[in-house]
């Protein structure tokens, strides 16, 4: 591809992604950015009703257009087979979750989703993320308004997880108990923030007590202020058990974890080339 | 499991029973919604009950008990939490951190009809999810994606082989001693499945090589579907601004429409360079065309505005001071209209056509 094409294609697909990410965010923290657009008695309106529909599809098309982004161009069949058994190893994890059940919010799949978008990349991270939750909400019966959120939270959990390299860059931490350690913290902190923007989902549509509920007109301190009040006393003692558990499940078996797939990361590294092309290579060599 | 309506009939009842049960806050509507999807998962689970005796295991929730324990849970919660109301029932001590003050009947019945709602959305969904297979589910992925078509595919395929595994790898690591007391004895048990997946990876990514699946590989996408992807979101951005805004909500539902029919319109674009082949086509009965109707009638009452209706009943608000809901036979009956799912087909056409999916 020329250069300049090259330049224009990076340049849609990072405005695809950061226009998708913005969209979801806005979904998601709108009672904070905008407190005084509504209207004061929005108990009493409809668009009560309409609200959760609208961040359900707003979601659901950020979901699908990042994902189309993200499958991109390289579609080979190395990355579907890999990324096909990656997911299903960790849907098979959530069963493992069911028979060895684990406290509160704990879920053995952040570990997968963490360790291999750090070593496969953001892109694949993504897909881990978003497709597990997927998969796993289509064997389960799991399928709801909740799952645009849930591939939406997951899929970025992925994403993101590649940004520790330059962390452990930084530190020169690779292959050492360093490096576990700050993709075990990591883990942590998305298995807080995750529980975080999935209440984010359906707190605005919550009435009750004036001191955890949102109130429309209020400053966005103070509405802040309401949310970490609900989420302390709904959602922090069952996502600390996952950020628990995520940093432990990390701890322990991310070294191991980490050393396979690099080891499968270099197997999958090679190109297939059709016979003829094969000659051709040959021909031009001698 | 056989799924007696076209796929894309469930989607669309599926679609129509969320809009109608966000629609409304009546209870005596949700009440009949409610009941309305208890017989439409009552009629599935019975079928399925039928085909395959074996399957109790895979219907693992009664959905009225489901519905009691959401309502009355949510009624707690909303009693306890909430201090608007006109009518105190009790007094909780002050002393008791976010829960003292006045517990009102209006709080309670808010919660009651939050559980309704949520209730009717987890029954509707239930019910889907309990006659539709995965495979489809996974029929429904746009052609646009067919690459993460390809890798749903493979991840529900091997899921029961990899959950073999696990349970094949619980057995062989007991054999050899090794019990699950805490988490640091589950690495026996990943370290095996996670490198057994990676190989049987490399084996697949091989064969489909061999079989052709490398068409698409380094060919960028499409230009203009990115264009109209980014133009599309900035649509859906700007609209679902503006209908923060209550004086320019109309605008804003007009521009977030156009940005999501840009973006659809864009994939379907794309999805149609891509070739897909059906072993076998779903086909569309009358009872498809029965379900389709009635959601069509459902959602005109719900949502259109006649002149000779009033659906000032559709709307309700147990707060400040709680009062009876209103009663409108008209949408009442409409509400009926989710059960037509719920019918039997009888004839033997329908039965053979059953009997060929089932062996698909």
């Amino acid at each position: 591809m020329p250069s300049s094409e090259t330049s224009k294609t990076n340049f849609s697909s990072i405005l695809i992604y950061t226009l998708s990410t913005f969209i979801g965010l806005m979904g998601l923290l709108y009672p904070l950015i905008f407190p005084n657009l509504m209207q004061a008695d929005f108990s009493a309106q409809p668009r009560t009703a309409e609200m959760p529909l609208m961040l359900t599809l707003l979601l659901a098309i950020c979901v699908i257009v990042i994902l189309y982004e993200v499958q991109g161009s390289s579609v080979d069949a190395k990355f579907v087979a890999l990324l096909g058994l990656l997911v299903s190893i960790n849907a098979a994890l959530r069963f493992l979750e069911v028979a060895i059940p684990g406290p509160g919010g704990f879920s053995p799949i952040f570990f997968l989703i963490v360790i291999t978008g750090y070593v496969f990349g953001g892109r694949f991270g993504f897909l881990i993320g978003s497709l597990t939750i997927f998969v796993s909400a289509l064997v389960t019966g799991g399928v709801g308004p909740w799952l645009p959120s849930q591939m939406f939270a997951a899929g970025w959990a992925g994403m993101s997880a590649s940004l520790c390299k330059p962390v452990v860059r930084a530190f020169g931490n690779k292959g050492r108990i360093g490096e576990v350690f700050i993709l075990a913290s990591f883990g942590a902190f998305w298995g807080i923030l995750y529980g975080m923007v999935l209440n984010l989902w359906s707190w605005p549509f919550i009435s009750g007590s004036a001191v955890q509920f949102w109130q429309p007109g209020i400053s966005w301190i103070d509405t802040l202020k309401r949310y970490l009040v609900y989420y302390l006393v709904t959602s922090l003692v069952w996502d600390l058990a996952r950020a628990i558990g995520n940093f432990i499940f990390i701890m322990l078996f991310g070294a191991a974890t980490l050393k396979a797939l690099r080891r499968f990361k270099r197997k999958f590294s090679f190109q297939y080339f059709p016979a003829q092309s094969i000659e051709m290579v040959e021909d031009s060599q001698n | 499991m056989n799924p007696t309506l076209n796929t894309w009939t469930w989607v669309i009842w599926l679609s129509s029973t969320l809009v109608v049960i966000w629609s409304t806050r009546n209870p005596i509507y949700l009440g009949l919604i409610l009941l309305t999807l208890i017989c439409v998962w009552l009629s599935a689970a019975t079928r399925i009950n039928k085909q395959y005796p074996d399957s109790r295991s895979t219907i693992p929730f009664s959905p009225v008990r489901i519905s009691v324990f959401i309502i009355f849970f949510s009624a707690i919660f909303n009693g306890l939490i909430s201090r608007f109301g006109n009518t105190p029932l009790f007094y909780l001590p002050e002393w008791i951190p976010f829960l003292g003050g006045p517990v009102t009947l209006e709080g309670l019945a808010f919660g009651v009809i939050n559980g309704m709602v949520l209730s009717g959305i987890l029954i509707a969904f239930m019910t889907v999810n309990l006659t539709l297979p995965a495979r489809s589910l996974i029929r429904l992925i746009p052609r646009a994606f067919y690459p993460l078509a390809v890798v749903t595919s493979i991840a529900v395929t091997f899921l029961p082989n990899t959950t073999r595994q696990v349970d094949e790898i619980r057995e062989s690591q007991a054999i050899r001693g090794h019990r699950v007391r805490g988490l640091k004895d589950w690495l026996p048990l990943i370290m095996p499945l996670l490198i057994g997946g990676l190989e049987r990876a490399m084996g697949l990514a091989e064969t489909m090589t061999a079989r052709g699946f490398a068409g698409d590989e380094g060919k960028p996408l499409w230009t203009r579907s990115r264009v109209g992807l980014v133009f599309g979101l900035l649509f859906l951005l700007t609209g679902w601004l503006f209908q923060l805004i209550p004086a320019l909500q109309v605008v804003g539902i007009i521009t977030s429409s156009f940005g999501l029919c840009l973006i659809f319109y864009t994939l379907w674009t794309v999805g149609k360079r891509v070739q897909r082949s059906h072993y076998r086509r779903e086909t569309w009965t009358y009872l498809d065309m029965f379900v389709i109707i009635g959601c069509a009638l459902i959602l005109s009452i719900y949502l259109l505005p006649f002149l000779w209706l009033d659906k000032s009943s559709i709307a309700y608000n147990p707060y400040p001071i709680i009062t009876l809901p209103q009663f409108d036979i008209l949408i009442a009956l409409a509400s009926f209209m989710l059960v037509i799912p719920a019918i039997k087909k009888s004839n033997s056409n329908s039965d053979l056509h059953n009997q060929i999916r089932s062996d698909d």
